[in-house]
């Protein structure tokens, strides 16, 4: 049954991408679950390679891609679901792409990034070797109501986690470190130690003790909710992490650190040598969208994914570090984007906008970026720019710069493939 | 010279807004409401004050508030912020609140307002009682009432425009666009009116056409969006009458160009009827 499952996929998929159609990263998926619910129960229960999920709001690609190239450095054969594609249909499209025509799966690791209402749903289907909690920040809330719904979904599937399941989880985010204390799983913590704020931003979600509900205490802060956190009342306290620093990081920006701590402290455990990590780490080129830099005419882009509160005010924060001047922002409402703009007013664009010298805003929502950015500057909106179309936005911020300066472009989800598209000529999903 | 530097701090008006627990009740953007406010207060020389009312303030900082802000939260928040707000804290917002202070309670807090909540699993948690309404949660297995939201509502004071979307024509006054996401049923008592009908989306409970609820100057609605920057009519008109109760006279806010938030409301609008 599942052998016709995965031989009916792989024709699926030969024929989706030979007709230009989309590499085929969930359909193929999605038709094996609806004729068997089990599919991934069959097929992944008595596998020979272990598996790492990847979980959080924030920061699933860039990891999931770092411990891919660590262990492909080391010579292990890794699959991993495509980018974007992290729901149930996603990791089963996945399976029937990398199996032989036998069914057979020949790899030692699989990494699947998994969207945060997916992660309970597959460790029902599969116990899982590796799974990494990276953050919770609130996104999306149309989809899925609150932070803290999602995160008693994930106490609970952890409740019933076995032994030899590993925990990852982030000690700098109160309610994530705190998600391994009923679970018998073994539990690793990483941090950053670059925490240069006192205060926290707006964009936090997670600052009442998990165990009392008392109002948290941070000696220091990171960015949104992460921190050295402390409750005053019950005694819990950020746990010591395994690993909050590295010699350097491939990639600027504080959230880039966690995410390469992460990674590492994974690939450590899993026993790969030092010299391999420190290889991938010095040649690492980012995920497509995650810092990628696009050349166009002698002048120069790069995208930074901003997709939510938290990732946006990194953006601003790592773009202003980088002495950036132009930037272009593109606001879609698509269902990945998540339909309801609301939450551009939770981005701390007033700590950041008046460094800029040129702002140009696109998108299918222009306008709600546009009114949001207008009420962010201190006097005039004279930097500002707004364009119905993506092509008039990127002809006219290129020409705005010149070859030594970037543009600096910050897209939700769907903005950023589409101003791909538009860049190199080609979709991605 | 005296007789002119009065003159000039006559002109100076300002407002004190309390923003009940900012940290606490604060989802979907709803900070926007307090940064519209603040702009369009300070395009027009009138100061304002923002006064962050957070876990363990104290009762008097109610006192000179002359409006006040609180924005919808998450369970869990909701349930420490009931737990700071003792006697003196109600019974003075309650006062305040029937002394016709101006306000904006937008879906958890106006929620909370109300007498009480039923949780999804039957638990019932007291409101403050100020307003003449209460909530029910109708279950776990129930939807969430999730969408944009479009409202008619009929607040003497707003001044009417008209403009086109597609080939149907609006007046503008009538219109009060957002976005709304709550799982709780609301329904209103006799002592409160519904702050508009619904033309689109759910409302109150999603059977009655009704959204929100007015009492005195206190406005309670489930609009996220969030409702102010979106609706800058509704910002002038509730600045207005802070003012207006502050200053026991008739102000008149300056004319400011709307042109984003006009060509912004017109893209939600075209996203429902599309």
């Amino acid at each position: 049954m599942n052998l016709f499952l995965i031989l009916f996929g792989k024709i699926f998929v030969f024929l989706s991408s030979f007709l230009n159609l989309g590499s085929g990263s969930t359909w193929p998926g999605h038709i094996a679950l609806s004729i068997n619910k089990n599919f991934l129960k069959d097929t992944l229960t008595k596998r020979k390679f272990k598996i790492i999920l990847v979980a959080g709001t924030n920061g699933k690609t860039t990891t999931g891609k770092l411990i891919k190239e660590i262990l492909e450095t080391n010579n292990n054969k890794v699959f991993h679901n495509e980018a974007g594609a992290n729901l149930i249909n996603g990791v089963a499209s996945s399976i029937i792409k990398n199996s032989t025509f036998f069914g057979n799966l020949n790899f030692q690791y699989a990494i699947y990034e998994v969207d945060e209402n997916t992660l309970p749903t597959l460790l029902k289907f599969f116990s899982s070797d590796f799974i990494i909690c990276l953050n919770l920040f609130r996104d999306q809330l149309d989809r899925y109501g609150e932070v803290n719904i999602i995160l008693d979904k994930w106490r609970k599937a952890f409740g019933k986690l076995k032994a030899k399941t590993t925990l990852v989880l982030n000690s700098d985010d109160p309610q994530i470190a705190s998600l391994g204390k009923k679970s018998k799983a073994k539990v690793l913590y990483f941090g950053v130690d670059e925490m240069r704020k006192t205060e926290l931003e707006h964009a936090s979600d997670s600052t009442y003790c998990p165990n009392c509900g008392s109002k948290l205490l941070y000696k220091r802060v990171a960015f949104s909710h992460l921190g050295d956190w402390m409750c005053e009342s019950c005694d819990n306290k950020r746990p010591i992490p395994n690993l909050e620093k590295l010699v350097s990081y491939p990639l600027p920006g504080l959230y880039n650190r966690y995410n390469t701590n992460a990674a590492v402290l994974v690939s450590k455990s899993l026993g790969i040598n030092q010299y391999f990590i420190t290889r991938v780490l010095k040649k690492f080129k980012p995920a497509f969208g995650r810092q990628e830099k696009i050349y166009i005419n002698g002048k120069t882009l790069q995208i930074f994914l901003s997709k939510n509160p938290v990732s946006f005010n990194q953006s601003l924060m790592t773009v202003k570090g980088l002495k950036g001047k132009n930037i272009l922002i593109a606001l879609n409402n698509k269902i990945p984007d998540g339909r309801d703009v609301s939450w551009i007013w939770d981005v701390d664009f007033e700590r950041f906008i008046d460094s800029f010298k040129n702002i140009f805003v696109s998108g299918d929502r222009t306008y709600d970026m546009a009114v949001r950015l207008k009420y962010s500057f201190k006097n005039s909106h004279q930097k500002l720019s707004v364009f119905e179309n993506y092509k008039e936005a990127l002809k006219f911020g290129l020409k705005k710069i010149n070859r030594k300066e970037v543009l600096y472009v910050l897209p939700t989800y769907s903005a950023m493939l589409d101003l791909r598209k538009i860049l190199t000529g080609k979709s991605i999903l | 010279m005296k007789n002119r530097q009065s003159s000039i701090v006559n002109h100076q008006y300002s407002l004190t807004i309390g923003w009940l627990y900012p940290d606490l009740m604060s989802t979907y953007g709803d900070r926007g409401n307090i940064i519209v406010i603040q702009k369009r207060c300070f395009l027009r020389s009138i100061n304002t004050k923002v006064k962050r009312l957070s876990v363990g303030f104290s009762v008097q900082e109610l006192k000179n508030c002359d409006f006040f802000f609180m924005g919808g939260a998450q369970d869990k928040q909701q349930k420490i912020v009931s737990n700071d707000l003792s006697k003196d804290k109600i019974k003075l917002l309650k006062e305040k609140i029937e002394a016709g202070t101006t306000g904006l309670y937008i879906c958890g807090a106006y929620q909370f307002l109300g007498k009480y909540y039923k949780e999804a699993d039957g638990n019932v948690i007291p409101g403050l009682g100020i307003l003449d309404l209460h909530t029910e949660h109708p279950g776990e297995k129930s939807e969430r009432l999730i969408g944009n939201i479009v409202v008619e509502v009929d607040l003497v004071g707003l001044t009417p425009t008209t403009y086109e979307v597609g080939d149907r024509k609006i007046e503008e006054k009538h219109i009060i666009v957002g976005f709304e996401n709550h799982g709780g049923r609301t329904y209103l008592g006799k002592d409160v009116k519904p702050f508009g009908q619904v033309l689109k989306g759910f409302g109150n409970n999603g059977i009655d056409k009704t959204e929100g609820a007015i009492f005195k100057n206190t406005f309670g609605t489930y609009l996220h969006g969030p409702i102010l920057p979106k609706n800058p009519q509704f910002a002038d008109y509730l600045i207005e009458k802070a003012l207006n109760i502050k200053y026991k006279r008739k102000i008149q806010l300056t004319f400011l160009d709307d042109f984003f938030e006009k060509k912004a409301r017109k893209s939600v609008l075209q996203e429902i009827i599309s």
